[in-house]
């Protein structure tokens, strides 16, 4: 081709074809994926807020009868806390079905919960219709999804100067080091290139030397050996004049202490702030969920390290989960194990350390809600090797990510500890998936959150038995059951009457007696003498039924309603 | 009624005047409140906090001289129990005395060194309920609330049976009762007790109507969370009136905000239930060793002992039980989670009377129930209408027993009459006093400049001239306390050759001192400062030859 001009309208429309991506006839599906969607997303990169408001907006508009997009609040900076509510909005009102809350990102730091939340959002609309067990799922039951609930502390990680661990914070800005002065001291981008990595310093007292395999890491020298470095620590100089570096950071607090369950001060544990939801973000999502009962289920998006934890945070707080409830956890931890390789199901306070006040010791402890937080990313995913160690990450940045994980180390002028070198790990590695392994975990810890929310409550009315007796009387029995793993009522939660009992009702009839059967066989049973048309039961058990009874008069019509704040509500009617 | 005399008189304070004869509803607080504020604005500011669910402001009065956010400051709270009237009146009756001393030499020095907070009222919605026309003692705010959790709010409310404007009891005569008259006062009612052949003849509840018929009675009506159990120490959740979580209402979450915001406090003193003024908190190696510690630390008991001491002294409280502890209370939080010093006292107690027969004259005594105190002393005070007599009343859940409503009238066990209010006041006002003045107050001393060749060696001591520590034990760990900072400003063509330009010290004791040194290069004045907001901030000028 030798026509310049041509070769440019070529390339033009070329061009555009491409920003529209393929045509659906170019396309041939990968199984397990939405091969057409309505919205285009791409899943092996992340999203500023702006990008995840975008995402979700886009959702929304393109799917108006699976997905409504709400603000549940603002965040300290004054930023949306964005929540999804995706279900069949057209069978049955999203607060009578039972609700799975998931949301990401309550660690600044830990991005890649927000698209995993915005994946699930995704898949699930995008699925509806063409996939029956989605479709069931979504006519079942609710989803509420806040993609990030620290949209602050996110574009903090990402647009500032950071590193892998910084900040877990939102940006409240607090004094850390109680000198009067705040956030004075905060990381310094020496080098200037948006990620804070390590200081060293060649010395012949230092006790590290350069790693033979590669020589980019340090390693400590053995002790009848000579060093050739020693570690500075985070790149900064000491701006207040305290002799320390860094000691005054953008925040400082941890949004994962601020919730009211088990609560403890700062002084008992470091990071929590005032009170339980003493931060805007996190009083967002309590009055969210205070204010949507049937949410039964719940998950929390972390990383690092592929865990998959329920509480209880503290040893303190042990007796909370009894037995039942453990059963419940533990099927679906196992389940996560299955199928996410290289996830381990574990529990907070024994396997990983003591959180008091954390997220999850609220869903389950102050709501009864059975909650997971996952801890995405695992060094198994370098080789597919559960006992990889930091030598595995350099094979793995120079193997298969070409180095692009690296800064290399670079001589620089430190005006308090003179010639050092700066380099290292860039801040979106290690704990953030990299590219190609994003969409595959995005998957399979997605799965995990469809079988926990599959096994939430599913009530039936099964059965409806009459019985004449004398004087005009009719003896009514009518089998509620539920055909899930998670009953109606945590253990927990009967145990302290969290959440309401479940009515039975029955409309229609002259209601003279109602009554539980305890026993049907023994014909044990128990009379409820306020309000007997509106029979309470504590809970519908997972797996199991409960027995109700009415003595009526009256209409031959009638009609049975189970109103469950956490089964959803379900109507029989003799007609 | 009879004579009380006053036993302190106003030697620091001018006594407070009382034109009042009951207890301040909330306009008449907030109008007291703005009396004071507006007779020196420059001393007095009164703000609005937050408005309650029921319509209520939360106030705050403050005072003090100059900079007032870098002083020591005392809070003084009341109202913390909503029932507990006379805990608003100590907390203003300061307040007042201080504006009635603006003229004494005392009480300026006192402004001068110390910022006060006043907080009378934390439980408006529920103090109203002393001036409503059903009087009942209430705790809790008017936060709708399902206190016995069984799905229905406000269901099973108070009913005032024999239309007398009060909630008493309601007696049911039954063979399987376990109350029976008390053989002493047959007003009262006491539990049998079994094991001394003792057959119960009565069903004791509360006056009212068991609406939802779960055999309990008036346990869910219109009382909404109690702020005194909604702090988060030992918060007990999912107990009735706690809340839905810990600092969940608007009042407690104002109150806590104002006061975390407010680095300067040192000392916050409670007017409410819990007692360590008379009984005070005992250190416990083990408890307060445990990660979550739940023992005062044995610096900060001697210090709280010893302010317990100074009140003793001065109130004399006769009749004080054992003292009391709130699992969620705010004094118990103003202390292991605010980690200031907290001193709670409920500032009355139900007074010994004559021992009828004593051996030595004069002995007093106080009959062990406190139901039983109460009547024996409102006999020997003179009160008069105390006691609603029995009366039968129709009660549909009880058309074939005898049915009556009768009892002690409700306040009376916990707020003194009105007319001992102005003693009570004034006793705590000189109290109170004492305290401002144990407050800490830090000065450089003994500065020495030594030559060490060029340089000049500067040495000083940064003293607490305080009756009592910077800080308590406990808030040596809290982030919500800053540290005391000492520092030193050189100046142009000086070089600090030694010594940190900014030290962080945790905790001077009363009494007690820091040393600091460092060698300056060059010459002209050098600065030192030492302190921090709850300390106040001392600063001196060094001139370098």
């Amino acid at each position: 081709m030798n026509n310049p001009k041509l070769i440019i309208i070529i390339f033009l429309v070329l061009g555009s074809a491409m920003a529209l991506a393929q045509t659906k006839d170019q396309i041939f599906q990968a199984i397990g994926t939405p091969a057409h969607p309505r919205v285009e997303v791409i899943w092996n990169r992340y999203y500023t807020y702006d990008g995840v408001t975008e995402i979700c907006k886009k959702l929304a508009a393109a799917h108006p009868n699976l997905i409504k997009l709400e603000s549940i609040g603002k965040s300290y900076l004054g930023k949306e806390i964005w929540l999804l509510t995706v279900t069949n909005h057209r069978n049955k009102n999203h607060k009578e079905k039972p609700g799975f809350y998931i949301d990401g990102n309550i660690h600044a730091n830990e991005l890649q919960g927000t698209e995993f939340s915005l994946y699930t959002a995704w898949y699930l609309a995008e699925s509806y219709g063409s996939n029956d067990f989605i479709s069931e799922l979504m006519d079942d039951k609710v989803f509420y999804i806040a993609p990030t609930i620290n949209p602050d502390g996110r574009d903090s990680y990402i647009k500032n100067p950071h590193t892998a661990h910084s900040p877990r914070s939102g940006l409240v800005p607090f004094d850390d080091d109680r000198d009067g002065l705040v956030d004075e001291d905060q990381f310094d981008d020496l080098d200037g290139n948006g990620h804070i990595t390590m200081m060293r310093r060649k010395t012949p007292t230092g006790r590290y030397k350069l790693d033979p395999d590669d020589p980019r890491r340090l390693i400590p020298a053995k002790a009848h050996e000579e060093g050739s470095y020693e570690l500075l620590g985070w790149e900064g100089i000491d701006r207040d004049g305290d002799g320390m570096v860094n000691e005054d950071r953008e925040g400082y607090y941890d949004p994962n202490r601020d919730w009211g369950w088990n609560w403890q001060p700062g002084h008992v544990q470091g990071g929590a702030y005032k009170y339980p939801f003493s931060l805007s973000e996190n009083r967002a999502v309590r009055d969210f969920v205070m204010a949507h009962p049937n949410i039964a289920g719940a998950q929390s998006y972390h990383n690092v390290g592929g865990m998959l934890l329920r509480g209880p945070g503290a040893e303190e707080d042990r007796e909370t989960y009894d037995r039942n409830d453990i059963l419940v956890y533990d099927a679906i931890g196992k389940k996560g194990e299955d199928i996410i390789p290289g996830y381990r199901y574990l529990v907070v306070y024994k396997d990983l350390y003591s959180v008091f006040g954390g997220e999850l010791d609220w869903f389950y402890g102050g709501r009864g809600i059975y909650t997971f937080t996952n801890e995405l990313f695992a060094s198994y995913m370098y080789f597919n090797d559960k006992n990889a160690t930091q030598a595995d990450a350099y094979r793995f940045d120079k193997d298969l990510l070409f180095e692009d994980a690296f800064v290399p180390w670079k001589e620089f002028e430190h005006p308090q500890f003179g010639l050092i070198e700066i380099g290292g790990f860039k801040k979106n590695f290690t704990r953030n998936n990299p590219g190609f392994l994003l969409e595959s975990d995005a998957h399979r810890n997605m799965a995990f959150t469809i079988f926990h929310a599959y096994h939430m409550p599913k009530i039936e009315v099964q059965s409806v038995q009459e019985r004449k007796l004398d004087g005009g009387l009719r003896e009514i029995t009518a089998t509620i059951v539920n055909r899930r793993m998670i009953p109606t009522h945590a253990s927990h939660d009967l145990k302290n009457k969290i959440e309401r009992p479940d009515y039975v009702i029955l409309e229609g009839a002259e209601v003279q007696a109602g009554l539980v059967v305890e026993n049907r066989d023994m014909n044990i049973v128990k009379e409820q003498l306020f309000e007997p048309h509106k029979i309470e039961v504590a809970n519908i058990p997972g797996m199991g039924k409960v027995v109700v009874r009415w003595i009526v008069s009256g209409s031959k019509n009638y009609s049975i309603k189970v109103d469950s704040a956490k089964g959803g509500t379900v109507t029989w009617s003799s007609k | 009624m009879r004579h009380f005399i006053l036993v302190i008189s106003g030697l620091l304070l001018g006594l407070v005047g009382f034109a009042q004869n009951d207890y301040h509803n909330a306009s008449q607080l907030e109008q007291e409140l703005n009396k004071i504020a507006n007779s020196n604005r420059s001393i007095f500011s009164l703000k609005t906090l937050a408005t309650t669910v029921g319509g209520k402001k939360i106030l705050v009065l403050e005072a003090g001289i100059g900079d007032r956010d870098n002083k020591p400051a005392i809070a003084l709270v009341g109202g913390v129990e909503g029932a507990h009237l006379l805990s608003q009146e100590l907390a203003l009756g300061f307040a007042k005395g201080l504006q009635a001393g603006m003229g004494m030499d005392s009480i300026k020095s006192i402004l001068n060194k110390v910022t006060f907070y006043f907080l009378p009222q934390m439980s408006p919605d529920a103090a109203t309920q002393y001036h409503a026309r059903l009087r009942y003692e209430r705790s809790g705010n008017a936060n709708p609330s399902d206190l016995d959790r069984d799905g229905r709010v406000g269901e099973d409310p108070f009913e005032d049976l024999n239309k007398d404007g009060l909630i008493t009891q309601l007696r049911i005569e039954s063979p399987s009762g376990k109350w029976r008259v008390h053989p002493d006062d047959s007003r009262l009612m006491v539990l049998a007790d079994a094991s001394k052949g003792e057959r119960g003849t009565h069903h004791v509840y509360s006056e009212g109507y068991d609406n939802d018929r779960d055999g309990q009675y008036n346990e869910d009506g219109e009382e909404g969370v109690i702020l005194n159990k909604n702090f988060t120490f030992q918060y007990p959740a999912f107990t009735p009136g706690a809340g839905e979580h810990s600092v969940s209402e608007v009042e407690t979450r104002a109150i806590a905000d104002y006061l975390f915001d407010r680095w300067n406090v040192h000392t916050v003193v409670i007017f409410g239930p819990s007692d360590n003024l008379v009984n005070p908190w005992s250190y416990n190696s083990q408890k307060a060793g445990k990660r979550i510690i739940e023992s005062v630390m044995e610096a900060d008991e001697k210090d709280q002992s010893f302010v317990a001491s100074q009140y003793k002294k001065i109130i004399d409280p006769q009749g004080a039980g054992k003292g009391h502890f709130q699992a969620g209370g705010f004094a118990e939080w103003a202390y292991f989670h605010y980690t200031r010093y907290s001193l709670s006292t409920p500032g009355w107690w139900i007074p010994p009377v004559p021992e009828e027969g004593a051996d030595e004259p004069g002995k007093k005594k106080k009959h062990e129930n406190e139901t039983m105190a109460f009547v024996q002393w409102a006999e020997h005070a003179g009160l008069e209408d105390y006691f609603v007599p029995w009366t039968p009343v129709d009660h549909p859940e009880f058309k074939d027993q005898k049915a009556e409503v009768g009892g002690i009238k409700p306040f009376l066990t916990t707020n003194p009459p009105y007319i001992l209010v102005e003693e009570i006041v004034n006793k705590h006002n000189a109290f109170l006093i004492s305290l401002a003045e144990m407050m800490p107050a830090l000065e450089w001393v003994n500065i020495k400049t030594e030559k060490a060749g060029k340089l000049t060696r500067v040495t000083a001591e940064l003293v607490n001239h305080g009756q009592v520590p910077t800080n308590s034990e406990l808030g040596e760990r809290s982030k919500w306390l800053k540290k005391i900072k000492v520092s030193i400003k050189t100046e142009k063509g000086q070089e600090l050759v030694s010594g940190r330009t900014v030290e962080l010290v945790d905790r001077i004791g009363a009494g007690g001192s820091v040393t600091h040194s460092w060698l300056v290069n060059g010459k002209g004045k050098v600065t030192l400062e030492g302190g921090a907001p709850h300390t106040g901030i001392a600063t001196t000028v060094i001139e370098l030859k």
